[in-house]
């Protein structure tokens, strides 16, 4: 047995369970991989938040639930990375075998350890549950209801994005306005080849398919102009499939709509 | 059936069984792959059919191909395939030249059918380019037809070394394997004349 | 070793192989230059050359033609010929197919002895590897700056494509075709492959594959990536029935090998070799064929679907003529999830493998080991629609694709369960190998963290189609699968070489690459983040400093990677000859002498405990048994079989065993 065991004697305090319990915590290589499992989980959660800062400020409900979904799951993620790296950094430092040949001995034969075997399933069980639980609750509070949004057609073509507002006239256009606060639901399909409607800071995206209409569905609540990017490899100019997307208030949707169309 | 040599006097073959049992294994394996392949095309079918993309499964006013061509084929290769089982019964009882017979029987039964097929794909009431449907017929009849030319390659082998005595009651464990080959053959054609008796799809028409 | 082996017979000049003694690589590439010319004439006169997808129809033909006479002149087509006229080969027919005293010249022949095609297969992978790596510089070259002007559209588009496709053959292939092929028999304890002769039939339509595929280049290269979308496939130049060519006969090669390992493992393993004795990497191995069975002709099937569109006009993936790019969606991603794992268990069952050698320690439950091997195998074929979230196809099921998607994290967790309770208080020696171990442990935990993201279906609907993905999943396909291996090459080296590979030279790559590695996709990831889509030639300045990084990076993963090619080529020749077994390991693989004799074993072990008795005292692995009649025809106790210890056809002068000059 390893001599950094603790001696197989009573402690003064507490029930057996704790006081195993607190036997295995004073082993100096479950304090060690603590000890790099707490600093490596801090520094994790720390970065949890570096995604959603990469993403950017959301022009929508939908990019801020997709932003917290990136924090969320990175916090969960934390710990579980951070154990198994504690103990593959651990083991470099305190079970590496000196020199360049190979050990003398081997280690110790454990085969198997079946409460390690069923808290760590069981543990990753809740964390999945966790995860589909959230993703489900995420989904259905981004669904926009349906009801008088404003309707956009979105025909992509080899390679340039046209907009429709079947609504208000029919008014065609390549720049996309939108009314801040609106729910819009878009309806896109495609002329040639599958391309992919993606508006980046609003977090939406929904494939452009010939012979088939697709929806997406998203409310704007940022004033500014945002990208629209194809985001399927659709031929040549692939990469300069883009426009913009304008969100403007209520009445300078109206006004400009005025200005491009019949109507308003 | 690899040649370990080894310098020692006991040398003998390995037992046919424990060779056919392995080769049966390796047959059954690549005939799950085929039923992959087969899958996907019964399911390229059926997707298309229910998908109905801007109305065109079928072009309007389309010519359908007459089912009962495609049910004549897989009966002609289940046809076959039963005469090959006739074979195989008879090598397993060491009845040598009654599985030659049935060899040849289900070969000549099996051409007439590769016949069939061919004529089925020259006679098509619709070009390749006339709708989905159509491509997926002319598909399903080409990989049929495919099917059934790797298994006359098998059927000649099996009737030519029968001829020259290679099989017998203990040894005949290629026959077997040509036999599940076979069976499967005739399988997939039924799956495939089973499929594509369904043509307007449930959103076709109007 | 006894005696036996180490007697020098007469040695007699090799006899035998009739027409197989004159074919090698020569008269096959010979056979099929003359098959696609003959094909390329027949097409060219009989077909109208004003009908525009004439030209596709003549590819495609021609290029069948090159298949079908390479084979002719590799001599593929003499075993079944020789079957149908009743001409068996003879004992002396098949030693020679074996390479039997044929020295250098059996790597570039039909040879059957799966060593040799483990061999071959190595060097094809790293080809492949070479090819796409140069790809991939010219990629992270042109997009070192957002509009560098480096390559054209065109030129990019076709160089994503091909990069992407070359790595993922040579990440299907990488650790089943040189490690499932050589090492994998003598694990279990045979002398060969069940099927040695469509073994070689494997290779060679692999080998036949691969100029297919670098035929696109010269054909107006693809403008689809490497997933091939329709319909812009339908309407792309003539590289595109290269690529579908070439993955026709890439399915055909993979169906057959696949068929080929999993009957081996099935039927061969020695005798006392229960199941729960069996080496993890050969579960891993089995596994991932096993998924490759019934996924490579799903793509196979959409290839034959593109041909039909692109030949003769079909409509398949048409919208006009009631096609669907989702048709072609759904056959893709049924073969494309799967795929995944068909690259990524036998890396990681190879990790799972060494690391008990190199921790001195057991694997850490064994039998969790291999059910979460079985769990991902039977979760992988319910995920696929996962990759379609976006696609509009069937929005009502993307929650149900959630669920399965996720519920993968389960079994792939236990792997790192395994993985770090083998760790657990070990005697750890950190050789190349091991340090593999530690590289997969912390590329796939973000490769598969970053998983779940993307499962996660409105998280996936703003990552899909952007760099986000692209990163993950060479995180997982390159950060655990590449590395793990070379991770299995490290650990295999002296065994399939017998030279030691130069441990400056790999652990120097070994840096190169990880922190190369790192550097370049995490800097994909913050770009994936920012909104930069996926496969595009140039992009908004904003994405510039993120590129440049990941520019970077790749040329210090290319430097690694050359480091790498130049340790195992200059060991492979100069190399310190290696011990039979220099790691202490206790897998049969070890117990064999370099070099290793034609037959493997000169007597078949029976095994009678499994190779992790690390610490558990120095019993013996396997007791090996005189030869007896009876023995062969004795069945294992759980119904796997035994291959025939005894040759094959007696006689006075059969060949006997001389120590092999040359590996």
């Amino acid at each position: 047995m390893s001599a950094d065991l603790i001696r197989d004697e009573e402690l003064p305090f507490g029930n057996p369970l704790g006081q195993r319990v607190r036997r295995w915590t004073r082993r100096r290589e479950v304090r060690g991989v603590l000890m790099l499992w707490v600093v490596l989980t801090v520094l994790l959660v720390l970065f949890s938040f570096v995604p959603a800062r990469i993403m950017g400020v959301p022009a929508s409900p939908t990019k801020q639930a997709v932003e917290d979904t990136m924090t969320v799951f990175t916090l969960a993620a934390s710990p579980v990375a951070a154990l198994v790296w504690a103990v593959a950094i651990y083991s470099v430092i305190g079970w590496r075998q000196r020199g360049p040949g190979p050990p003398t001995e081997d280690g110790p034969a454990i085969r198997n350890h079946g409460l390690t075997t069923v808290l760590w399933v069981g543990l990753s069980s809740v964390l999945c549950l966790f995860l589909l639980i959230w993703g489900i609750a995420e989904t259905q509070a981004v669904a926009s209801s349906s009801t008088g949004p404003l309707v956009v057609n979105v025909t992509g073509q080899q390679w340039v994005w046209t907009f429709s507002y079947p609504r208000q006239g029919d008014i065609e256009t390549d720049q996309l306005y939108l009314p801040v606060n609106q729910p819009v639901v878009f309806h896109v399909k495609s002329d040639d080849v599958v391309h992919s409607f993606w508006v980046v800071q609003m977090g939406i995206k929904v494939d452009a398919n010939p012979g088939q209409v697709t929806q997406a569905t998203v409310t704007p609540t940022r004033l500014g102009t945002f990208d629209v990017r194809c985001a399927e490899l659709c031929g040549l100019l692939h990469a300069d499939m883009e426009t913009s997307v304008h969100v403007v208030s209520a009445q300078d949707f109206q006004s400009w709509l005025r200005s491009n169309g019949t109507g308003g | 059936m690899t040649s370990a040599t080894v310098d020692d006097p006991n040398v003998h073959l390995e037992d046919p069984d424990l060779i056919g049992r392995r080769w049966r294994t390796g047959v059954r394996l690549l005939i799950f792959a085929d039923a992959s392949f087969v899958a996907a095309l019964l399911f390229s079918y059926l997707y298309l059919r229910g998908l109905n993309t801007e109305n065109a499964w079928l072009r309007p006013g389309q010519a359908t191909a007459p089912i009962g061509v495609s049910w004549l084929i897989a009966a002609g290769v289940v046809l076959s395939a039963v005469a090959f089982r006739w074979a195989l019964r008879s090598i397993e009882a060491g009845a040598e030249s009654r599985f030659v017979a049935g060899a040849l029987l289900a070969l000549g039964v099996l051409v007439i059918d590769i016949v069939g097929q061919v004529l089925q794909l020259m006679n098509f009431p619709f070009g390749v380019e006339d709708s989905a449907y159509s491509s997926a017929m002319y598909t399903l009849a080409g990989a049929n037809l495919v099917h059934l030319l790797l298994t006359a390659f098998l059927g000649v082998a099996m009737w030519n070394r029968g001829r020259l005595h290679i099989y017998s009651a203990t040894s005949f464990w290629q026959v077997r394997l040509v036999s599940l080959w076979w069976s499967w053959v005739s399988l997939a054609a039924v799956l495939s004349a089973f499929t594509t008796s369904f043509i307007a799809g449930p959103h076709t028409g109007g | 070793m006894s005696e036996a082996v180490m007697q020098h017979g007469a040695i007699a000049p090799p006899t035998g192989g009739r027409l197989m003694r004159r074919l090698n690589l020569g008269t096959a590439v010979a056979g099929g230059l003359v098959g696609g010319y003959l094909f390329w004439l027949v097409a060219h006169h009989f077909l109208q050359t004003d009908e525009p997808n004439t030209s596709d129809q003549v590819v495609t033909l021609t290029l069948l033609g090159w298949a079908i006479g390479f084979l002719v002149g590799i001599g593929a087509f003499h075993g079944p010929w020789s079957w149908l006229m009743g001409h068996d080969q003879s004992h002396e027919d098949e030693t020679f197919l074996a390479g039997k005293e044929q020295g250098i010249g059996r790597y570039f022949r039909f040879t059957t002895d799966h060593k040799v095609v483990g061999i071959q297969y190595l060097v094809i992978t790293m080809f492949l590897l070479a090819v796409g790596g140069t790809l991939a510089m010219m990629i992270r070259t042109n997009l070192i700056r957002p509009d560098s002007g480096f390559l054209s559209p065109q030129t990019y588009n076709a160089v994503v494509g091909l990069h992407g496709l070359t790595m993922i053959i040579a990440t299907i292939i990488m650790v089943t075709g040189p490690f499932g092929n050589f090492i994998v028999p003598i694990m279990i304890g045979a002398r060969d492959m069940a099927f040695p002769r469509l073994n070689a039939l494997s290779l060679w339509l692999l080998v036949a594959f691969v100029p297919v595929l670098f035929s696109a280049a010269f054909l107006g290269g693809i403008p689809t990536g490497w997933s091939g979308y329709a319909p812009l496939s339908d309407q792309a130049p003539p590289g595109m029935d290269a690529y579908l060519m070439a993955i026709i006969i890439f399915a055909v090669s993979s169906a057959i090998a696949g068929a080929n390992i999993t009957t081996t493992i099935l039927s061969m393993r020695a005798r006392g070799m229960t199941w729960n004795r069996t080496p993890i990497f050969v579960w891993g191995t089995m596994a991932s064929v096993g998924l490759a069975i019934p996924a490579f002709p799903m793509f196979m099937a959409s290839m034959v679907l593109l041909g039909v569109d692109r030949t003769v006009e079909g409509q398949f993936y048409v919208a006009s003529g009631g096609g669907s790019p989702w048709l072609y969606a759904n056959l893709f991603w049924l073969m494309g999830h799967p795929e995944v794992y068909v690259i990524v268990l036998p890396a990681v069952a190879a990790i799972m493998e060494l690391t008990p050698v190199f921790a001195r320690k057991p694997i850490f439950n064994y039998n969790a080991a291999v059910l979460a091997i079985v769990g991902i195998v039977g979760l992988s074929i319910m995920v696929w629609a996962h990759h379609m979230y976006a696609s509009g196809w069937a929005p009502d099921l993307n929650g149900s694709f959630m669920l399965t998607t996720e519920l993968i994290s389960i079994p792939t967790g236990v792997l790192f369960l395994v993985l770090i309770g083998t760790i657990w208080r070990g005697r750890i020696w950190t050789t190349l190998p091991m340090m593999a171990t530690y590289a997969v442990l912390w590329n796939f935990i973000i490769g598969g963290v970053t998983g779940i993201y993307l499962s996660d279906v409105p998280a996936d609907y703003d990552l899909h189609g952007s760099l986000f993905v692209t990163a993950h999943f060479h995180y997982t396909l390159m950060g655990a699968g590449l590395t793990g291996a070379i991770g299995a090459l490290a650990y295999w080296f002296p065994k399939m070489t017998g030279r030691t590979l130069n441990a400056r030279a790999g652990f120097t790559s070994f840096w190169l690459v990880q922190i190369g590695f790192n550097v370049t996709f995490l800097g994909m990831f913050a770009a994936g983040l920012a909104g930069q889509p996926r496969r595009v030639v140039h992009y908004d300045s904003v994405f510039g400093a993120a590129n440049l990084v990941s520019s970077v990076g790749a040329y210090v993963i290319g430097l690694g990677m050359l480091v790498l090619l130049y340790a195992v080529v200059s060991s492979w020749r100069h190399g310190a000859t290696a011990p039979a077994n220099p790691w202490g390991a206790k897998t049969l693989e070890w117990t064999v002498p370099n070099p290793i004799p034609l037959a493997n074993f000169e007597v078949l072990p029976v095994v009678i405990a499994d190779p992790y008795g690390y610490g558990e005292g120095d019993g013996p692995l396997f007791v090996p048994l005189p030869p007896s009649r009876e023995d062969d025809e004795a069945e294992t106790p759980d119904g796997g079989g035994r291959a025939g210890k005894h040759a094959v056809l007696a006689g006075p002068d059969a060949p006997r065993i001389v120590k092999e000059e040359e590996s």
